[in-house]
């Protein structure tokens, strides 16, 4: 029969493992590059960036990776060279691309110039899937103001990004993690 | 003589046989993938091999974006036939009629939403009719 102090070490040992067991390291730049899940639900009746907004320090990597499992997705910047969509990256910045990222596939893209990257899934386009990410902050020197940074719309496409403010705010998580 | 209900239902049944894609229970796709014109549709466009919830697709590529789509299980066997309509097109008007199943015995039907995937991007309903009643299961696995 079990002791009571070997119960009370189990009841405290295991809890504990199992919490170690779920964790994650924060998904800052100090545990590797910035991640963004591509989710969806079940039966592909919902699809989406998680998180939508994300902050990350100038030169920063970012990846994204499938994880539905019944879909592909890309990461796609806004940027008339891609698809012909209006500009909603940093003058400047080039335009990149994910191919279709099959369940489990990752892409990775170095952000380097500060500013407003904002970006979508190709086969989501009709759906609204979009995301934004920041990098930097209005206090670095090569930050330029551009008029679509305080705009949540985009032309011709459902979707909204979050608000330049609300991700700056999650900067102090990044910072801290 | 038949009742007017069983009338009914024999002529339900014979015109569904009717629009079955080979006819009977003893044809070769209801075991083994489906001769040309059907295709594997991850070898159309870039979608996972075993999409969980649907199979193994297979697609006549002329028949684009409605189907039928063949949906096999792990083991090669027919388990449902799936048909993808563009809502768009349903509220302009355009129908799809007398289209073929992949088998004409149907356990039961699911229908839902899909944002899109490529072959069918804009947002589309799934019309998925399962062939028995263990085929819902068979397809729901990774």
């Amino acid at each position: 029969m079990m002791s009571r102090r070997r119960f009370l070490a189990c009841s405290l040992f295991l809890p504990a493992l199992a919490w170690l067991a779920a964790w994650r390291p924060a998904r800052g730049h100090g545990a590797g590059p910035a991640l963004v899940a591509m989710r969806g639900t079940a039966r592909g009746e919902r699809v989406w960036f998680e998180p939508a907004g994300l902050w990350i320090p100038q030169g920063a990597t970012v990846r994204f990776v499938n994880e539905d499992a019944v879909n592909v997705h890309t990461a796609t910047a806004f940027h008339p060279d891609l698809h012909g969509r209006e500009r909603r990256i940093p003058a400047g910045a080039p335009p990149w691309t994910s191919e279709l990222l099959l369940p489990g596939e990752h892409y990775d893209v170095v952000l380097d110039q500060p500013g407003v990257y904002d970006y979508y899934c190709l086969p989501h386009a009709a759906h609204g899937m979009v995301g934004r990410i920041v990098v930097g902050t209005p206090e670095d020197a090569q930050w330029t103001h551009e008029s679509y940074y305080q705009s949540t719309r985009t032309n011709g496409m459902p979707g909204t990004f979050p608000e330049l403010n609300g991700v700056l705010a999650t900067r102090s998580r990044h910072a801290s993690g | 003589m038949l009742s007017h209900s069983r009338f009914a239902a024999l002529a339900a049944c014979s015109v569904f046989a009717a629009c079955t894609y080979a006819g009977d229970a003893t044809s070769p796709h209801l075991t083994a993938a489906p001769a040309a014109p059907y295709a594997k549709v991850s070898s159309l466009v870039k979608l996972p091999d075993f999409i969980p919830g649907l199979g193994t697709l297979y697609v006549d590529p002329s028949t684009l974006p409605a189907g039928p789509f063949l949906g096999y299980d792990r083991d090669g066997r027919l388990s449902a036939t799936i048909y993808m309509v563009p809502i768009k097109a349903l509220q302009n008007g355009e129908s799809w009629d007398a289209l073929k199943t992949g088998d004409a015995r149907v356990d039961s039907v699911d229908i839902y939403y899909n944002a899109g995937h490529p072959g069918v991007e804009e947002p589309h309903v799934h019309v998925v009719l399962f062939h028995d009643a263990a085929a819902r299961a068979r397809l729901a696995g990774k």
